[in-house]
């Protein structure tokens, strides 16, 4: 079972919070109607957000590569650090649009 | 014991009865495997009829040849059986199949689950072609979108043959997933650890992950869609509370998915044939390993691209469009893995190898327009045109039929024994190539001139008519070629030369047995030190067959197998198999009735058929029961091994965690459903709220707490000696005051057919029961069990099981009466 949460736990935090910054993205818009230009308070908690996934995502990165909690060398540790990198790189990749875009329509 | 004398009496223990009446009484994977697998094929040339009579009609412009009423169920069916019926089910098959040979066992974990699935996938299949046949079929296109399908517009029973058959049909598919799941994680020969697993394994186990993840939210949408049909519950219904929007999310939660879930065991087959054609090793494993979980997860982070065109905000669509571009590289990483593989080796261009290069051909170009229309500005222009469908085939077609082809000329010898004798396979590869490409280019060509999909008729001054002719002479080639293969495997079957063991020279363990396979799939069983055991040990097959592995000693009218430690592979446990029985038929036969009743709306036997299951479940587990403590079992090799009954984890309890993470992911859809419709429907706040009450709130927690500490408790106490008699009762009676509260809160769910509020608590309820009354009913048995003296502080594995499915009950009850009362409460 640790193994597999070696491998699982990095996509599956990514899974999580692109869903969850998707959803707080439409409830943060429910307050701001139209765009956040004159909101910057949820344009801020949107990049707050941004942020926190980027820095869980480097932290199982760190804790995958650190001998006392890698997986047992070879093949599940190459899979499991290859699903730290995944997710990793999904979560700048995905949630990259919030830096960039600032409405809600 | 001589090689021949062991074949004789491990087929006396393994054989299915012989002829006619095997069928129905068999949980052989060996039968099953083929038996899913012809059944598919039989649905793959149903819609492929159905795909003609599309380009039949599509051929010339103002078309007569069907009207409106009917081409629309003839594409639906189309779609729905291709990828309903033949798709996943040929997954299932060829993976119930090859599992355990793969893996060096003799079974895969639960055989009468396999024959349930089988059945139910059968009856479900039937049910939808009857209807076509009355011209009664499902019409409102493969996702069912409401409103069009909901009772106001589609009227009919059309929609609810779709509902109900197809879930019908989905019970076949999680079963299936469950059993590879376990099977591969425990089911493996002594010594294989997860890194020597064949490649096919991991694509099974990720691929079977998939589903039980990704199946439920499309469960939970036919579920509610059929409730609101039938009995007017407005989920979908924008003036009620309801919204269509939330049927888009459900379907392509599991609509996206299902697409990876057809790919990745297509993949799988083309990383097990591919190395082999080209005289080499697989390159990359464990980047294909790693490609196909990053894969796996991405798809899950795609289904909005399909919901580009429904006005959601920009930042959506963005997050949606970045990620369907980045799963290109999980995808391009196995292409380059298997194109290095290929560099790496000598290909020879023997049939399976034609097809997997039209695969490389036609996939490729299926990836790339993928990409094309994962650009938002592209899609509104292309989204509902026959580039849509053009595109979806060439992924479909090439990502999976291709593979598949070359799948079936490669086991081909394995499953009949026989060798390839005739060439007719060059010329219809031939005519199938050319056939896909020349309908499906032209589609893409005739969409971006604005054709849309799914219409029965265009007029000559829309300029499309030569590009569809085109494409109707197209696959009319294709369809012939796909007659010549059919054909070729008959001629092949009925009439090919005896082959010798292993024809293509192949390093995997499926090969390692006579062909076609024997019942009882390895005489004795195998320990494995590396990932070609046939590379290093060519001589393994004899060696197998006169006894020199694993349990090379039948004992009388067992069936016995080995389970591993599922990461290391060391052995773990001695298992022992159930035998032929009808019981599966029987079950998934009243399972139907089940579903027949709701359709038809004989609502009185509904409660008929619901205790008809819970009467055979009864009889399936008991059977399980063991009057002694087993003793340990030596298995060969100076190796002793407990049974699974005096297992901690025991089969059925990994069984169960899966069952469950299927199930929780239902849960998971239902409450984001909720959620979703709370805060995004219109027609929201709802006219009258539930009124919560602080007596049916703290009962019910207080069940739901007591439940799984009594559990506890009663495992510990079994553990020690004693027989917890009492813990269990109080369980029972915790986890039944539990399922009243769900059962007050479905009463007082407020005006359930005016708003989708009142509705979805009162399916929020209803699940909470329906949990509730699962876990009292095993707890009961678990105390009848113990009455009896089916237990003892040995065997002791079904304690853990009904802990787990009262815990689940309690956790989930606690989340449903807190979703009920608390707003309430707090406001
Ligand atoms: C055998 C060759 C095949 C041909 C000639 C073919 C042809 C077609 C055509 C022309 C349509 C468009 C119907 C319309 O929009 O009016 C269509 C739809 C579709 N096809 Fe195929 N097809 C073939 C195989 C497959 C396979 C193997 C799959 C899946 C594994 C598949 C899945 C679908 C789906 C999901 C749709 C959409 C149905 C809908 O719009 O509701 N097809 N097919
Ligand atoms: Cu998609």
């Amino acid at each position: 079972m640790t193994e597999l949460l070696r491998i699982l736990l990095a996509p599956l935090v990514w899974l999580v919070s692109f869903s969850a910054i998707y959803g707080l993205h439409g409830l943060l818009c429910e307050t701001a109607e139209g765009s956040f230009a004159e909101f910057p308070v949820q344009r801020f908690v949107l990049l707050a957000a941004f942020l926190l996934a980027i820095a869980l995502q480097i932290t199982i990165l760190w804790v995958l590569y650190q001998p006392r909690f890698a997986a047992p060398a070879g093949l599940l540790r190459f899979v499991s650090r290859a699903g730290g990198w995944t997710g990793l790189v999904a979560t700048v990749w995905t949630l990259f649009p919030i830096v960039a875009l600032s409405t809600c329509t | 014991m001589r090689a021949l004398e062991r074949h004789r009496k491990l087929t006396a223990i393994w054989a299915s009865e012989t002829g006619f009446k095997g069928w129905f009484s068999t949980v052989n994977h060996n039968d099953l495997g083929r038996m899913f697998l012809f059944t598919a094929f039989f649905f793959f040339i149903i819609g492929g009829l159905l795909a003609m009579l599309i380009r039949v009609q599509l051929a010339t412009p103002n078309s007569a040849f069907a009207g409106p009423e009917i081409y629309n169920q003839i594409f639906t069916m189309h779609g729905t059986v291709m990828m309903f019926l033949f798709a996943i089910p040929t997954f299932e098959g060829l993976a119930i199949y090859l599992l355990p040979k793969l893996l060096g066992t003799r079974d895969l974990a639960f055989p009468r689950l396999t024959a349930y699935g089988f059945w139910c996938y059968a009856f479900g299949g039937t049910m939808l072609i009857v209807a076509m046949l009355f011209g009664i079929a499902p019409d409102g296109g493969w996702f069912m979108y409401p409103p069009l399908s909901s009772a106001i517009h589609s009227p009919g029973i059309n929609a609810d043959f779709w509902l109900i058959g197809i879930t019908f049909v989905e019970i076949s598919a999680i079963a299936a997933a469950v059993e590879i799941t376990v099977s591969v994680l425990k089911y493996r020969a002594p010594g294989m650890s997860l890194e020597k697993m064949p490649i096919f394994a991991w694509y099974a186990l990720i691929t079977a992950l998939m589903i039980l993840t990704g199946f439920p939210p499309l469960i939970l949408g036919s579920v509610l869609l059929e409730l609101e049909r039938a009995f007017g519950l407005p989920f979908f219904q924008a003036d009620l509370g309801g919204d269509s929007l939330l049927w888009q999310h459900l379907f392509w939660l599991f609509g996206h998915p299902e697409v990876y879930i057809i790919f990745l065991p297509a993949a799988g087959v083309i990383s097990t044939v591919l190395p082999v054609m080209c005289r080499t090793t697989l390159l990359g494993y464990g980047w294909i390993v790693s490609a196909a979980l990053a894969l796996a997860f991405l798809s899950f982070g795609l289904w909005v691209h399909h919901m580009f065109t429904t006005g959601i905000p920009h930042l959506g669509l963005a997050f949606f469009s970045a990620a369907s571009t980045l799963v290109a590289v999980p995808t391009g990483v196995q292409i380059f893995a298997w194109i290095g593989t290929m560099w790496k080796g000598r290909p020879e261009l023997h049939l399976p190898m034609l097809h997997i290069l039209g695969f490389f051909v036609t996939f490729v170009i299926g990836g790339l327009t993928g990409v094309m229309v994962a650009v938002v500005p592209f899609d509104w222009q292309a989204h509902d045109t026959a580039f849509i469908t053009a595109h979806l085939h060439y992924v479909l077609f090439g990502g999976f039929v291709f593979p598949i082809f070359a799948g079936i000329y490669y086991w081909l010898p394995h499953f009949t024994g026989r060798q390839q004798f005739f060439r007719l396979g060059e010329l219809a590869f031939a005519l199938v190539f050319v056939g896909f490409h020349v309908t499906f280019l032209a589609m893409h060509w005739v969409g971006l001139l604005g054709q849309r999909r799914r219409i029965s008729g265009y007029t000559p001054e829309d300029g499309w008519s030569v590009i569809n002719l085109i494409s109707s002479v197209g696959s009319f080639i294709l369809a012939i070629g796909i007659a010549m293969i059919l054909i070729d495997v008959l001629l092949h079957i009925f009439t090919a030369r005896r082959s010798c063991r292993n024809p293509w020279n192949a390093t995997t363990l499926e090969w390692a047995m006579i062909t076609p396979a024997p019942a009882y799939t390895f005489a004795s069983l195998p320990l494995i030190s590396c990932r070609d055991p046939l590379g290093r040990e060519p001589a393994l097959a004899t060696a197998l067959a006169r006894g020199e592995g694993y349990l090379g000693v039948p004992r009388e009218g067992l069936r016995e197998t080995l389970a591993v430690d599922s990461a290391s592979g060391r052995p773990e446990m001695h298992v022992l198999y159930p035998a032929n029985t009808r019981l599966p038929i029987v079950m998934s036969a009243v399972t139907g009735l089940f579903f027949l009743s709701l359709l038809l709306k004989f609502y009185w036997t509904v409660p008929l058929a619901l205790v008809g299951v819970i009467i055979l479940a009864w009889r399936w587990v008991w059977s399980l029961g063991l009057r002694d403590d087993p003793a340990m079992q030596p298995v060969g090799h100076d190796l002793t091994l407990p049974s699974a009954a005096t297992a901690e984890r025991a089969p059925g309890w990994w069984g169960s965690v899966f069952l469950l993470t299927a199930n929780g992911t239902f849960f998971g859809a239902l409450l984001f459903g909720f959620a979703f419709l709370w805060t995004v429907a219109p027609g929201w706040p709802p006219p009258v709220w539930f009124k919560p009450s602080v007596l049916e709130f703290a009962l019910g927690v207080a069940g739901a707490v007591i439940a799984p500490l009594a559990m506890r408790r009663a495992i510990r106490k079994n553990r020690a000696g004693d027989t917890p008699f009492s813990n269990v009762l109080i369980a029972l009676f915790g986890i039944a005051v539990l399922g009243i509260t769900c059962a007050a809160l479905m009463m007082r769910a407020p005006a359930p057919t005016s708003h989708a509020y009142g509705a979805t608590l009162l399916v929020l309820g209803g699940y909470g029961l329906f949990h509730a009354t699962v876990a009292a009913l095993m707890s009961g048995f678990l105390a009848t069990q113990m009455r009896l003296g089916f237990t003892s502080a040995k065997r002791r594995a079904a304690f853990p099981i009904v802990a787990l499915w009262v815990k689940y009950a309690s956790i989930t009850g606690l989340i449903i009466l807190s979703a009920a009362h608390l707003p309430g409460m707090l406001s």
